[in-house]
């Protein structure tokens, strides 16, 4: 077996670099491998522009059909949750803007929900029923880990 | 100047010390560099064992400001406190941004020690641009000293993260550190290989520590995923968060450096794209650093990050490596001596390329999922990818390396006849083309691509197996270590596939007392356990299986009572196949229990259910005196002696109230005789009242019952993933093995 001898790699730089063997060419395996590397490489861009969930603010939100997240505060009072079915219905209202969304999310309720400061969901827009449908929702809790006031995020879908 | 008087002295000059050899080192070794005269090399050596040393200290001080608990230190203060076991108050040291910096450099400077030797020939420059990287971690430090001291001391810390308090906090985020530290071999390998223009021994030297790098890396991860997976119930083993990411990235180029130095010791070619690789590979750890440090993610990620405010330093460190390794690239690379002759297709060499670029091309898709969030900063929405672009992208990466990896035992380095190769791997087709038919039969797989996985992934595995086990029957298991390390990827493919694709979960609500039927189990939530020590609260759930066998499930529930952040451990079931998982998510106690709120003046009293609560008066003297504790302006103790009567029996109880100037308040509970729990909310002085909180204690007549809402989790194979990464470190092992014994017999080779 070749491989369990030790290297012999003991000529020295200068006189390997000026003998330098010319490459012998293989076109067509060159050629099909660049194809199949650039046809990766589309599918991998496809997949991340597909699977990118931008962020996005509640008025553009609204007029997308793609994945998308957005950020806002829960607004006090307006979560309801029906354990029966496991549908969470509340409304964010987004910082630096009046507006306001109603999220629908389906699943249990994340532990101290309420106490939320910011919440992040992950979804697409539903223009029929006029609600931000979350498959995802990403929970920051105020913390007192550190010393210092920091936040906590948990997902959650 | 009021810098130096707000530090800890014995820990700050240990740092300021090793920042002074470590510069004393450089310089020495850039003395050895002009003339390599033996005084000269004892000298720098010297003074590079007495940075490590000085490292050694710093470390050595902050482990023993934790132990005494010294809640002068801010970091001590920051992390720690008196409610943590010894060992969760030891593993504070790496809890913080600081401590984790420092830990990082006190493995680095320790490998630099046998560094030193190891290098040889080269030992000035390698240690030079190793000393380098230690620098950059060292100026962090003097920067954010660990050893900062608070005005004032406080009576307790603030406490661990309760995230973090879990056994393997005391082991995997050390281990990561060796890792990531052993990642600046290579790179000063490579560095110094360009800069002196002497790249015959770089390969060979540089491989025992590559893989050195790669095992621990790679045990790190192990142990992190099996965190993840068993005790913080996030569901899985990988949830491909940045910080994860972080991780698996510079493993990956690890793998793709082993390979490449492989091939350079065998060939004498790829010489220029190792150089590049092992540049990357810290780089890549760098990166990482900076992405998961410095706040970028913040908004992206389910770790919580901190900016420390050394973002600016952590670009700058980046930026001056960056540009070393691009700079010496493209002034060396035209030049650096290489063979440039021609594998045939069907040869190990055209395989090892292969499979090395399909890596690399994962490595590089990983990178470009994680650095989402900062790449698309530029457009109009950043944005972020999740597991299903990972998932998705490197699926037919992975169908690729597992076919790469089944032909790889049957390939010589001189090539081979299709038909030779064809006849060989004959039977071993068979018994894969079975096993993959029983796997997919087992987990119902019907998708195309995800039969030809199963089936390359057996292929790998059955080829690579019965190749290990031929080198050990001719005694030659030592340089058998790359064909058991297939193995294990073979098997982790499998694993990865079963738990991922097919694992079927379940989220429900159990009413207690009622049985509920999730698939072909049969759930029922019989009790909720309160804690007892330092056992958590925990959840009693009884699981009957479709055959009629059933367990206890205890996943467990609780509140941590400084941050009052909810923490879930799951509880797994193991079984051959599969493991059962279930994971609290919430916990509704019912209505009989009741949480009230109310203010009492001295001597009112006031009836919740069954329990009745007399305010006696405030204790001053609680720990010791409360009001010369406010004159000196640090933190107040007043203790509320509190009558408590229930059922016929009464107790004295006295929860205490801690609060600072600066506004922390700390309010421990106390249990109720009885169940439920008692703590002060706050103090009115002007009235002489006090504002008690009261929970847990049966209040009303039409009880609601308690219910429990669990993620319940079939997760089949899943444990292929821990075996298979077993497989693949004890082939690393023997790879490391072999390597350093080469090593070893090449430079007595030469030295002849």
């Amino acid at each position: 077996m070749s491989d369990s001898t030790p290297p012999t790699n003991t000529a020295s730089p200068e006189t390997k670099a000026a003998t330098a063997v010319p490459r012998r060419k293989r076109p067509t395996l060159y050629i099909f491998g660049t194809l199949l590397l650039l046809v990766f490489a589309g599918f991998a861009l496809n997949s991340f522009r597909e699977t990118l969930t931008p962020y996005v603010s509640f008025e553009q939100a609204e007029r997308q059909d793609r994945n998308l997240q957005i950020a806002g505060a829960l607004v006090s009072d307006s979560s309801l949750y029906d354990s029966e079915r496991e549908a969470l219905m509340f409304t964010l209202s987004e910082e630096d803007s009046s507006a306001t969304m109603r999220v629908r999310y389906h699943g249990l309720k994340p532990a101290n929900f309420e106490d939320a400061i910011s919440i992040v969901a992950i979804g697409h827009y539903d223009g029929g029923e006029k609600v931000f449908v979350a498959d995802k929702l990403l929970v920051k809790c105020p913390s007192k880990y550190q010393g210092i006031e920091t936040t906590e995020t948990k997902t959650y879908g | 100047m009021n810098y130096f008087s707000q530090l800890y002295l014995p820990g700050a000059l240990a740092i300021w010390c090793a920042l002074l050899f470590a510069l004393t080192a450089i310089w020495g070794y850039s003395q050895v560099l002009t003339e390599d005269d033996p005084d000269k090399r004892r000298f720098a050596r010297r003074a590079y064992q007495f940075f490590a040393l000085s490292v050694v200290l710093a470390a050595g001080v902050l482990i023993i400001l934790l132990m005494r608990r010294d809640f002068r230190i801010e970091y001590v203060y920051q992390y720690s406190g008196l409610d943590l076991q010894w060992f969760f108050q030891f593993a504070a040291f790496w809890a913080g941004q600081k401590g984790s910096f420092l830990i990082w450099l006190l493995w680095g400077s320790l490998l630099g020690v046998p560094l030193a030797y190891a290098a040889k020939r080269d030992e000035a420059a390698v240690m030079i641009v190793f000393t380098l990287t230690q620098l950059g971690l060292l100026f962090i430090l003097v920067r954010e000293n660990p050893f900062v001291m608070l005005a004032q001391t406080p009576t307790d810390g603030s406490g661990l993260n309760p995230l973090l308090q879990d056994y393997w906090m005391v082991i995997h985020p050390p281990i990561m550190f060796i890792g990531y530290a052993a990642t600046a071999i290579p790179f000063s390998f490579a560095v110094a290989a360009m800069w002196r223009r002497r790249y015959d021994r770089w390969a060979s030297a540089t491989f025992p520590w590559a893989l050195g790098g790669f095992l621990v890396l790679g045990t790190a991860i192990l142990m992190g995923g099996y965190w993840a997976y068993r005790t913080l119930g996030w569901g899985g083993y990988w949830g491909w968060d940045p910080v994860e990411n972080a991780s698996l990235i510079p493993w990956l180029l690890g793998v793709v450096l082993i390979h490449g130095l492989h091939l350079e010791r065998q060939k004498q070619r790829y010489r220029r794209a190792n150089l590049v690789v092992a540049c990357l590979l810290y780089l890549s750890v760098l990166y990482g650093t900076f992405l998961t440090r410095s706040g970028v993610l913040a908004d992206f990620s389910v770790h919580s990050f901190v900016d420390l405010g050394i973002s600016g330093w952590l670009i700058a460190l980046m930026g001056f490596f960056f540009a070393m390794s691009v700079w010496l690239l493209a002034t060396r690379l035209g030049q650096i001596p290489t063979e440039s002759n021609e594998d045939p297709v069907l040869s190990r060499g055209t395989f090892l390329v292969l499979s090395t670029i399909a890596v690399g091309i994962a490595t590089l898709v990983i990178a470009i999922g994680t650095s989402a969030p900062i790449l698309t900063r530029f457009m109009e929405n950043p944005g972020q990818v999740g597991p299903t672009f990972y998932n998705r992208v490197n699926q037919p990466i992975a169908i690729l390396i597992a076919g790469l990896l089944s032909l790889v035992p049957y390939l010589t380095w001189r090539g081979n006849s299709a038909r030779e190769i064809a006849r060989q791997i004959g039977g071993a087709s068979v018994a894969a083309l079975i096993m993959a038919v029983g796997l997919a039969m087992g987990l119902r797989i019907t998708q195309p691509l995800h039969l030809l996985f199963v089936f390359l992934a057996s292929l790998a595995l059955v080829t690579n197996l019965v190749r290990t086990v031929q080198k050990g029957r001719r005694g030659g298991l030592r340089s058998a270590g790359g064909y058991l390390a297939h193995v294990g990827v073979g098997i982790i493919l499998i694993g990865f596939l079963a738990s991922s694709a097919y694992d079927e979960s379940t989220k429900v609500t159990l009413e207690q007392g009622v049985a509920r039927q999730v698939g072909d189990l049969t759930l029922t939530f019989n009790r909720y356990i309160p804690r007892q020590g330092f056992e958590k609260e925990k959840m009693e759930v009884e699981v009957v299986r479709a055959d009629g066998s059933s367990y206890l499930a205890y996943p467990k529930l609780f509140v941590n009572q400084r941050t009052r952040q909810v923490m879930a451990n799951p509880h797994i079931h193991r079984l051959a196949l599969k493991d059962l998982y279930i994971s609290p998510i919430d916990f509704d106690p019912g209505q009989t229990m009741g949480s009230e709120q109310f203010e009492l003046t001295k001597d009112q009293s006031t009836t919740l259910g069954d329990v009745t609560l007399r305010f006696v008066d405030f204790d001053l003297q609680a720990e010791g005196n409360a009001l010369v504790q406010m004159q000196e302006g640090g933190l107040v103790t007043i203790g509320a002696n509190v009558a408590v009567e229930r059922n016929g029996n009464s107790v004295e109880l006295q929860p205490l109230y801690r609060f600072s100037p600066n506004g922390q308040v700390e309010s421990p509970v106390v249990p109720l005789p009885g169940g439920g729990l008692l703590s002060v909310l706050g103090i009115n002085a002007s009235e002489g009242a006090v504002r008690l909180a009261v929970s847990g204690v049966a209040t009303g007549p039409n009880p609601k019952p308690a219910r429990l809402s669990v993620d319940v989790t079939k997760k089949p194979l899943i444990n292929l993933v821990w075996y298979g990464l077993y497989v693949v470190l004890a082939g690393g092992m023997l790879a490391t093995w072999q390597r350093a014994r080469e090593l070893r017999i090449l430079d007595s080779l030469r030295a002849k």
